[in-house]
């Protein structure tokens, strides 16, 4: 693994394999990510991209190969403090708690670093406060703080989300399909926001997404993947629609309703 | 092959129900209906019960001693509905195994919760302060463990349950952010299953309230104890006194159960 780079790795697979009961979800995988990279994994439904997702997440655990991050082997970390610090995941759905507050939502991202009494103390008087409200500032919520998470549109909460992974602060950020649930143009903001926290703190993101126009507007690499398989690898410059399509095409869907927004 | 076991289930049910239908036939056949349904005077009897029920005692003298009666049977209901949940709710976290990764631990764990869960609630409120009046004699505290035990069992099962059936997405999202299953319990699956919770332990109440008026034989001066002195008495007008107070209770809670929901869930 003499790598040519200078840079540093952020996420290493190597001959990653997934499969669940009678299918194959990704199939001897390899690639690099370097760190402060913002690398878009495209592919139709099926393709493989939220188990290479949740792989890299430390979600789920591959059947064979192995996946380092920060050059550290995935399955060696302690689930916990460890793993949260390195890399965080914002899911399809917001997959927050409804009963609780926005606040505790948020706060919840501290619970890789908190003991189990701090914890628990923290639902009765909220610790971090600060740290919640810096968050939600970011993600123009703050003045939501104290209402129920239900409460909020589905968007808002995405946004909480958000808030939670930044007092988290992984060095990788994780996105699967941000922006399924949501329309075209809250789907840009969303990926802006998530881009401009990645840029300006050099955090490395990886996201799965299904337009080019986002691609090349806040990716410098896309990776396309088919069956389970990695079919192309490219910097963004040399992705086309067609490219693209033709990675969508092959799964017999049409290729104007998918690619364009 | 889950399906064909389901259809041999329903299959299963509906010769259940012919039998269980064909039992409650048989059985009407076998009532006398000439001559044991009522006693001699059996008639004048129940115009005297039923119309108590337009005529209830309200001086203030029985009054007084009929709040009193409800006051006591209400604390013993709390204290003992209380004592369940404390019981009951580590019980059903066990039982639920959601603390635990698959294993032996996890397996036995379950087991063993779940069987002291059985246990405590497959023997009745009433055969448990027997055998605690038998052993301690006519105390408060009997009348206590004997509510507490059996309710502790029926509330330790349902948390349990509840606590199992939470969406798992949200917890997957706790454990992404570093959180142990201790602190998902806390953070996700408490807090998604307590409108159920609450629900069920506010209806536990209200059948815990019913309990206690019985129970109160075993040593309280509750709603129970002043029911069967006036029913000896044959004072109905008394005894309807103290029904109305009993059903004011229930429906008390009933409201009150529905404001904490509508709170909760807002």
């Amino acid at each position: 693994m003499a790598a040519s780079n200078e840079q540093q790795r952020a996420i290493r697979l190597d001959q990653v394999s997934k499969s669940y009961p009678g299918r194959m979800a990704l199939y001897a995988t390899s690639f690099e990510i370097n760190v402060g990279e913002a690398v878009a994994i495209v592919g139709p439904s099926g393709s493989g991209k939220t188990t290479l997702l949740h792989l890299m997440g430390g979600v789920i655990q591959p059947d064979s190969g192995d996946i380092f991050l920060n050059d550290h082997r995935l399955s060696e970390m302690k689930p916990g403090r460890e793993l949260s610090s390195l890399v965080g995941v914002i899911h399809q759905q917001y997959d927050l708690v409804p009963h609780l507050s926005v606040m505790h939502n948020v706060l919840a991202g501290r619970l890789g670093q908190w003991g189990i009494l701090q914890s628990l103390m923290s639902l009765v008087s909220p610790k971090n406060q600060t740290l919640a409200v810096g968050a939600l500032e970011q993600v123009g919520l703050v003045d939501r703080i104290r209402e129920r998470t239900s409460r909020l549109s589905g968007g808002e909460q995405q946004r909480v989300a958000i808030a939670r992974l930044l007092v988290q602060d992984p060095e990788v950020i994780i996105a699967d399909e941000p922006v399924a649930s949501l329309d075209p143009a809250r789907a840009t903001d969303l990926i802006d926001l998530l881009a401009k926290i990645a840029r300006e703190s050099n955090k490395t993101f990886v996201a799965s997404i299904h337009s080019t126009d986002l691609a090349h507007q806040y990716f410098n690499r896309v990776i396309g993947l088919r069956n389970g398989e990695k079919q192309f690898d490219l910097p963004v410059a040399f992705v086309s629609p067609e490219l693209l399509g033709g990675l969508y095409e092959l799964e017999g869907l049409e290729r104007e309703s998918v690619v364009q927004e | 092959m889950r399906a064909s076991s389901r259809s041999k289930f329903r299959e299963g049910r509906g010769l259940l129900t012919l039998i269980l239908a064909a039992a409650l036939g048989l059985s009407l056949l076998s009532v006398d209906w000439t001559g044991g349904l009522l006693h001699s005077g059996g008639v004048s009897y129940a115009v005297r019960i039923f119309g108590g029920m337009f005529t209830p005692e309200l001086s203030p003298k029985f009054l007084a001693l009929a709040l009193e009666a409800t006051w006591n049977t209400l604390t013993f209901a709390v204290t003992g509905v209380t004592l369940a949940v404390g019981i009951g709710l580590p019980l059903g976290i066990a039982a639920s195994g959601v603390l635990f990764s698959e294993g032996w631990l996890r397996t036995s764990t379950v087991a063993a919760a779940r069987f002291v869960l059985a246990f405590l609630r497959s023997i009745h409120e009433l055969v448990w302060a027997w055998l605690f009046v038998v052993a301690f004699g006519l105390s408060p505290m009997a009348a206590i463990l004997a509510l507490a035990l059996p309710y502790s069992g029926i509330l330790g099962r349902l948390y349990g349950d509840f606590l199992n059936d939470v969406p798992q997405n949200p917890l997957r999202a706790l454990r992404a952010s570093g959180a142990s299953e201790f602190k998902t319990l806390a953070y996700g699956r408490i807090p998604m299953a307590m409108p159920d919770m609450l629900s069920y332990t506010f209806y536990r109440f209200e059948c815990g309230v019913r309990s206690a008026a019985i129970l109160s034989f075993v040593g309280i001066q509750g709603l129970g104890y002043q029911i069967q002195l006036s029913m000896d008495d044959l004072l109905y007008d008394q005894v309807w006194t103290l029904m109305y107070l009993l059903v004011a209770v229930i429906v008390a809670i009933d409201v009150w159960s529905s404001v904490v929901r509508r709170n909760l869930t807002r």
